[in-house]
């Protein structure tokens, strides 16, 4: 018993513009991201990331410009944070089940929260509290709550950001492998550039409120780092990011 | 914590040797006479009177009238403490046009009012209920403020995200997250209720506990008073090992309240 295809949905900005006050976070946005496209989103701290990721899937308002994506008016835009967020007294079932919203319970309910239970590789621990799992089981919780009610567009904020290093790459391959078999549409932010790389069909870099660097990413998956390819992508990202300073590229 | 005690019978013996051991000296040195009956009696002096007391009755009746005092001063003050916490907790205006009110009141030990609360009620039944209700309100109260103050907003967010309507949000994300601090208030509201009913009962009373140990004091019977002193510890006690049980059912989830 697993999870159908979902499918995905387009999203497409037209001149956007955010500010809070006077504070102008995004300016001239334009982008057209097809449906089940899997899209990364790079840039310094404070650049508008999240505040970009909150606008495309509604949580936001766009200060002017023309936001359209039809997952919104379907109420199926869903968002996984860097934190799970998780209820700390419901067990881990009950915890999928707040994703299937108000009066969804029963058998039906049920099912579709082991299905998609099994399909993040929790299958067995239904009746756990979060305080009994690890860091990366809590996030798997959380990517499954955001998934069992089926959404067509799945915004993830540095969904891998609080993790050890291979926990990450464990969760990498398993948000792709979720990406693959569901089909939506992929939003995800990350500091990483080689995550944004070996998870994205393109990404983009945000720099002063604007998008700086549209790449496709055309490799095979699942990518391998460390190959030509793979670097030669990376470095033109981090190029971009650091301009010529070459200490804070060794940085990273 | 110890790290190295085991979970042998030794060590589960471990914290009854002291009170045992004084109990035994109290009883040794009673009847070697070295405490004299009036200043102390004996364990098996009091054990004697609990029994009489039990078979002409009066114990249990005036055990059931302390006990109803209690839970009901315990009621009320405890709702009203709740119901007010969670309306200051969960409304700023609420909290802006109480709470600086009831924080200056919070401040009136609310013992003090005894006289006061004579003059108004006299010695019945409404004197003793309005001071134990009046002592454990704010415990309640500024615990259950505090819990829902408290509970993460993030948490808070992600219930508005995924769609819950107020009455959700309050019981699946606010209610559950107070909890923890609610109880808290409420093993404080315990200590509170005995204190204040023990004080109610042998200042103004005819009838419970308190009562019973000062009509013993008027015929010098010390082992009817030292019997109540060791029921007012049992009944205490008692509440404290309820709340106990509560905690560990209802925050199962909480690593810090899980059954060791
Ligand atoms: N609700 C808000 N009200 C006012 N200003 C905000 C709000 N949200 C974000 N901002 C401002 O917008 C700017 C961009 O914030 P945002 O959180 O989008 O950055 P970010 O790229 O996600 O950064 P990070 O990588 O640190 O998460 C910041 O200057 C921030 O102060
Ligand atoms: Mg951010």
């Amino acid at each position: 018993m697993s999870s159908q295809p979902t499918g995905g949905s387009r999203v497409s900005l037209k001149d956007v513009k955010k500010a809070f006050g006077d504070n102008v976070v995004l300016q001239g946005i334009d982008l057209e991201i097809p449906a089940g496209q899997f899209l990364s989103i790079v840039g310094k701290s404070g650049c508008g990331k999240s505040t970009l990721l909150r606008l495309m899937i509604g949580l936001d308002s766009v200060t002017a410009g023309v936001l359209d994506a039809p997952a919104l008016k379907e109420q199926a835009a869903r968002i996984v944070f860097q934190e799970p967020r998780l209820l700390p007294w419901a067990s881990v079932k009950d915890n999928v089940a707040v994703g299937l919203g108000e009066g969804q319970s029963g058998q039906a309910a049920d099912q579709q929260a082991a299905a998609i239970l099994d399909e993040v590789g929790l299958k067995g621990r239904e009746g756990l509290w979060p305080s009994q799992l690890s860091g990366g089981m809590r996030q798997r919780v959380a990517l499954a709550r955001a998934l069992v009610s089926q959404p067509t567009l799945l915004a993830l904020d540095e969904p891998l950001g609080a993790l050890d290093a291979l926990t990450r790459i464990d969760m990498q391959a398993l948000l792709e492998g979720v990406w693959q078999d569901l089909g939506f549409t992929a939003l995800m932010v990350t500091h990483d550039v080689g995550e944004a790389v070996a998870l994205g069909d393109r990404v983009i870099l945000i720099d002063h409120g604007q998008v700086v660097l549209d790449l496709a990413v055309d490799l095979p998956r699942p990518r391998k780092r460390g190959t030509p390819e793979f670097a030669a992508l990376e470095g033109q990202i981090l190029d971009k990011l650091f301009g010529d300073d070459p200490r804070a590229r060794e940085a990273h | 914590m110890a790290a190295t005690a085991s979970e042998g019978p030794l060590s589960r013996a471990l914290p009854w040797l002291v009170p045992l051991a004084l109990i035994i000296l109290w009883q040794v040195s009673s009847s070697l006479g070295w405490l004299p009956p009036n200043i102390l009696p004996a364990p098996t002096a009091v054990l004697q009177a609990a029994w009489l007391k039990l078979q002409d009755g009066s114990l249990v009746d005036n055990l059931g009238v302390s006990f109803a005092r209690a839970m009901s001063g315990l009621i009320i003050g405890g709702a009203i403490g709740f119901s007010l916490g969670l309306l200051n907790g969960l409304s700023k205006r609420a909290e802006m046009l109480l709470d600086p009110t009831l924080q200056m009141i919070r401040n009136i030990p609310h013992l003090a009012l005894i006289p006061l609360v004579i003059i108004w009620f006299g010695i019945g039944e409404s004197a003793r209920l309005f001071l134990v209700a009046l002592g454990v309100f704010f415990p309640i109260y500024l615990n259950t403020l505090h819990g829902v103050r408290n509970v993460d907003p993030q948490l808070i967010e992600m219930g508005r995200i995924y769609g819950m309507n107020n009455r959700t949000l309050f019981l699946k994300v606010i209610l559950p997250g107070a909890l923890p601090s609610i109880f808290v208030g409420l093993r404080f509201a315990l200590g509170v209720m005995w204190l204040t009913l023990i004080v109610a009962e042998t200042i103004a009373a005819n009838s419970g506990i308190g009562h019973m140990a000062m009509a013993a004091r008027e015929f010098m019977q010390t082992d009817i008073v030292v019997l109540s002193i060791v029921i007012y510890a049992i009944l205490g006690k008692l509440a404290d090992s309820a709340t106990r049980a509560l905690e560990r059912k209802f925050l199962a989830w909480n690593p810090a309240y899980a059954k060791v």
